[in-house]
Parts: C-alpha cells; sequence; structure tokens
C-alpha cells in the first residue's frame, strides 16, 4: 500500500471520527505539505518572500543613506554661514517623506501602492517590494541619521583638518564608525521588512503568505499552512540573525585591545 | 607666514575673541596660555578655520583663507593639528590613521605613505604599533601617533590644541618630548597648553589671552620673570 492509498483511508476514518489522533496529523500534514507537491508552492512563496526582501532591502538602504546624508549635511550647516539653498529644499521633501511614511500604516500604504498608483500594473511582487522598500527607507534613514549623529564630532574635525574634503572624512571615518553603532538596529529593521513583506498578499503579491492561504482555501485547513508558514518565517529569521551576528563580530574586530 | 586682522568670534550673544590682530612669522614657536574660556582654543580653531570667524581675516602664506571662495581642504593640508583628545580614527590601524589622508588627497602613493608612515613612527619610537588599533594604545602613544599622522601631511605650520591635557601625567613627558624635537627641526608651532615648562623651554613667545584679548605677550623668559599685567600675575600665581 503505497503513501496516498494509506492517506485516502485515513481520511475515510477521520470522516467517521475513528481516527486516531496521530492518524488525523498525519493527514492534516499531508494533505497541507505533500500532496499535489504543495510543498513546492511554499518553496515558490520562499522565494518570493525573499526577493521582494532584497529588492525592498536594497531599496531602503539606498534611499534611507541618501535621505540620512542630506538630512545630516544639512543639520551640520555652520550656523551664521549663508546655507545652500538647494540643500534646504531637498532637505523639506525628504523631511515630508519620512513624516509620511512613519505617519501611515504599511497595510494602507500596500494598499494605495497596489489599487491606486499602480493599479493597472499585474506584476504586484515589483509594486510589493517598491513599497516595502519606500516605507523602510524612512526608517533606516532616522537609523543611519541617528548613527551619524552619535559618532564624536572629533572624527569629523580631525578628518577634516587633514585636509579631506567632507565626503572622504564621511566616507572613510564617519559612516564606518556609524554602520558599526547602527547594525544592531539595522538588522532588526531588516527582520521587520522580511516579515514584512507578507503584507503585500493582499494586492496579490504571491510570496509565502499568498501561497499558505491558497493551500487553506483548498483543504478547508488553516493550522497547518498557517503554522508551516510561521515555521518557515521564524528558521529565515533565525538565519539572518546569526548571519548578521558574524558580521557584528567582524566589525568589532577594531575593538579589541 | 599666518597674519590675523581684526578677528572675531562671536557664538550666539556670547563674543569669544574681540578683534585680536596678530602675526605669527615662520619658525616661531608661539605658546597661548590663559584661564579657561578665555578663547585661546576658539583662536587656535579660527587659524585653520574649524570655526568660522564672524568677522576679521587671517592670512595663511599670502593666502587670505577667511575669503569664502578659497579651498579650505588645501590650506588644512598646510596646517596640521593635533587636538586635546586625539581623535585618531578608531576604525583603522595606525599605519591606516597616518596615511589615509596623504593618499585620498593625492600628496603620495600607498606605497609612499607607508614608507612615510614607516619613517615617522621610528622617529617617536612606535614603528611596532603600525598594525595595532588606536584602542589598544596608551594615551601617551595616542597622541604621539595623533602628531605623526598630521605630520604625514608636510604641514608648514602646527597647531595644538591643549595637546596634553588629556593625558595621565605620566605621559605628558613623551608627548612634549616629541613637540620638542619637531620644534628643534624648525616647525613653525602654536600650541595651546596648561604646560608652563614646555612655554618656558620651547616657546619663542608667550600669549597671554583673557576675556578674548590678547592681554600680553612676550618672550618666554621674560613673560614669567616680569608680567606686567595685573590679570597675568594673578594667573601665574595660581598655575606656577
Amino acid at each position: 500500500m503505497d503513501l496516498a492509498q494509506t492517506v485516502a483511508l485515513w481520511r475515510e476514518l477521520m470522516m467517521s471520527g475513528d481516527a486516531t489522533w496521530w492518524q488525523e496529523f498525519f493527514v492534516r500534514f499531508y494533505q497541507a505539505f505533500i500532496e499535489a507537491d504543495r510543498w513546492q508552492s511554499y518553496l515558490e512563496g520562499v522565494g518570493i518572500t525573499l526577493l521582494t526582501t532584497a529588492l525592498a532591502l536594497a531599496i531602503g538602504v539606498v534611499l534611507g543613506v541618501l535621505v540620512a546624508m542630506v538630512r545630516t549635511a544639512h543639520d551640520q550647516q555652520r550656523i551664521g554661514r549663508r546655507k545652500n539653498p538647494l540643500l534646504g529644499i531637498v532637505n523639506f521633501i525628504f523631511k515630508i517623506y519620512v513624516t509620511v511614511i512613519r505617519g501611515t500604516p504599511m497595510m494602507v500604504q500596500v494598499l494605495i501602492m497596489g489599487l491606486v498608483i499602480f493599479k493597472s500594473s499585474r506584476n504586484f511582487t515589483m509594486v510589493g517590494a517598491l513599497t516595502l522598500g519606500i516605507n523602510s527607507g524612512a526608517y533606516v534613514s532616522e537609523i543611519i541619521r541617528g548613527g551619524l549623529m552619535a559618532v564624536d564630532g572629533g572624527q569629523m574635525e580631525a578628518g577634516r583638518s587633514l585636509g579631506l574634503n567632507y565626503l572622504d572624512t564621511m566616507r572613510f571615518i564617519v559612516v564606518p564608525q556609524a554602520i558599526k553603532a547602527i547594525l544592531p538596529s539595522l538588522g532588526n529593521e531588516f527582520i521587520i521588512l522580511l516579515k514584512d513583506t507578507s503584507l503585500i498578499s493582499i494586492i496579490g503579491g504571491q510570496e509565502l503568505v499568498y501561497f499558505a492561504r491558497n493551500i487553506l482555501n483548498r483543504t478547508f485547513d488553516a493550522m497547518f499552512p498557517l503554522i508551516g508558514a510561521a515555521v518557515i518565517y521564524l528558521i529565515l529569521v533565525i538565519i539572518f540573525t546569526w548571519l548578521l551576528g558574524k558580521l557584528e563580530r567582524r566589525l568589532r574586530q577594531s575593538d579589541r585591545r | 607666514m599666518i597674519d590675523v586682522e581684526h578677528l572675531s568670534k562671536s557664538f550666539g550673544d556670547n563674543l569669544v575673541l574681540d578683534d585680536l590682530t596678530e602675526h605669527i612669522a615662520e619658525g616661531e614657536k608661539v605658546v597661548i596660555i590663559g584661564p579657561s574660556g578665555s578663547g585661546k582654543s576658539t583662536f587656535l580653531r579660527c587659524l585653520n578655520l574649524l570655526e568660522i570667524p564672524t568677522s576679521g581675516t587671517i592670512t595663511f602664506d599670502g593666502t587670505v583663507i577667511t575669503d569664502p571662495r578659497v579651498d579650505i581642504d588645501g590650506v588644512r593640508r598646510k596646517m596640521g593639528m593635533v587636538f586635546q583628545h586625539f581623535n585618531l580614527f578608531p576604525n583603522m590601524t595606525i599605519r591606516k590613521n597616518i596615511t589615509l589622508a596623504p593618499v585620498r588627497t593625492k600628496l603620495m602613493s600607498q606605497q609612499e605613505a607607508d614608507d612615510a608612515a614607516t619613517a615617522l613612527l621610528r622617529r617617536v619610537g612606535l614603528e611596532d604599533k603600525a598594525d595595532a588599533y588606536p584602542a589598544q594604545l596608551s594615551g601617551g602613544q595616542k597622541q604621539r601617533i595623533a602628531i605623526v599622522r598630521a605630520m604625514a601631511m608636510r604641514p608648514k605650520v602646527m597647531l595644538f590644541d591643549e595637546p596634553t591635557s588629556a593625558l595621565d601625567p605620566e605621559m605628558v613627558g613623551e608627548v612634549l618630548e616629541v613637540m620638542k624635537e619637531l620644534a628643534e627641526e624648525g616647525m613653525t608651532m602654536v600650541v595651546v597648553t596648561h604646560e608652563m615648562g614646555f612655554a618656558r623651554e620651547v616657546g619663542t613667545r608667550v600669549l597671554f589671552m583673557d576675556g578674548g584679548h590678547i592681554l600680553e605677550q612676550n618672550e618666554p623668559h621674560e613673560f614669567f620673570a616680569h608680567p606686567r599685567e595685573q590679570r597675568t600675575i594673578d594667573f601665574l600665581s595660581k598655575v606656577l
């Protein structure tokens, strides 16, 4: 008797209420993950989830660095010296961006992007990644700005007094120190981002939760697909945390005495 | 070499430097002393525009550096600065601390800079620290490295902002020794310090500042032996 026949038999037992708990457990597990090669759906979902996270991460970091650099440069302008008007305008725009993104729920942003701004687009994954990236950029920029401000002002002075220009001093001296300081909060933000990709399923983004719900609708069993999805997220985050810990240890190299 | 004319600096309503005019010639070792809040550090920091003067002009090597159009990075390359808190870059090895600026500003190739760093480190007896990180060094070692780092840019003048004030007493000597050697080689130096012994021994001129003014100045031996102003006499009686 092969597996499919066994399960069919046990399913009948379940119907009549005669199945033992582990027979029922196995049948539900089987229909959630194995039947009709459904595990491939989860795998596909994980792929899309990771792709979305990576894209959103890239957009978020680029936006975040840009916003943080402009806002820091703006705030560091000397009192009494004429201000750069262009910097003032860009700073103002970025301030609005951060305020709007942080002031509205992510779910609403996803819906607006998917159903209003890109309503004719069928590429829900890309729209979702873009939304998440824009959202993440606002938070990342504040994290980076905090990190840049936390670096001792003497570092910038020392770099500039050696004749390095502002950008070189930022690039070689201030930013590397800031990155080390903000890595834990940045890692936190990335974990949030990874999990928030689940939100794009509401506009049709085909990531992990999307497939889990598909299977749920087909088998009428919510527990196994959802817990399965939860376990997969958990595993992804654990792997990510581990990688981050390794990176932190490497960056702490200069602290050894 | 440095001409300061009618230099004033205020932070908000607080006038820190009040119409200073001073000339520093090549090869001079000018020591600036005075009570805290007298404006001596601000004066020094104005010389390489770490502080932007509120009014007045500073001319360095024939260039009016207070002119907003001047390339300030270019000017700063010729003026080394040493800070009270060392301000070494903690994310880099000592070698990298020293070679970063000469290489990035295209003054030297990486190879030349590395060689220069080795030679400079040997001079201050720290060649074995080239691959260490700043966190692994003592305060005195850090400050000697900071001096070397500034020297690597081959500056024409060195500015010292209380270089020994953050050091344990036993480490002051090794830093002053390096500065003394520098002075003997003919480097133009402007030093804000509380080390009266150094002022007397190494300085060619002592400026006493108080309340944003240069109250009194003289050749060191005369200055310490016969201070003229009552404020100077009070100050010296407290620190000597």
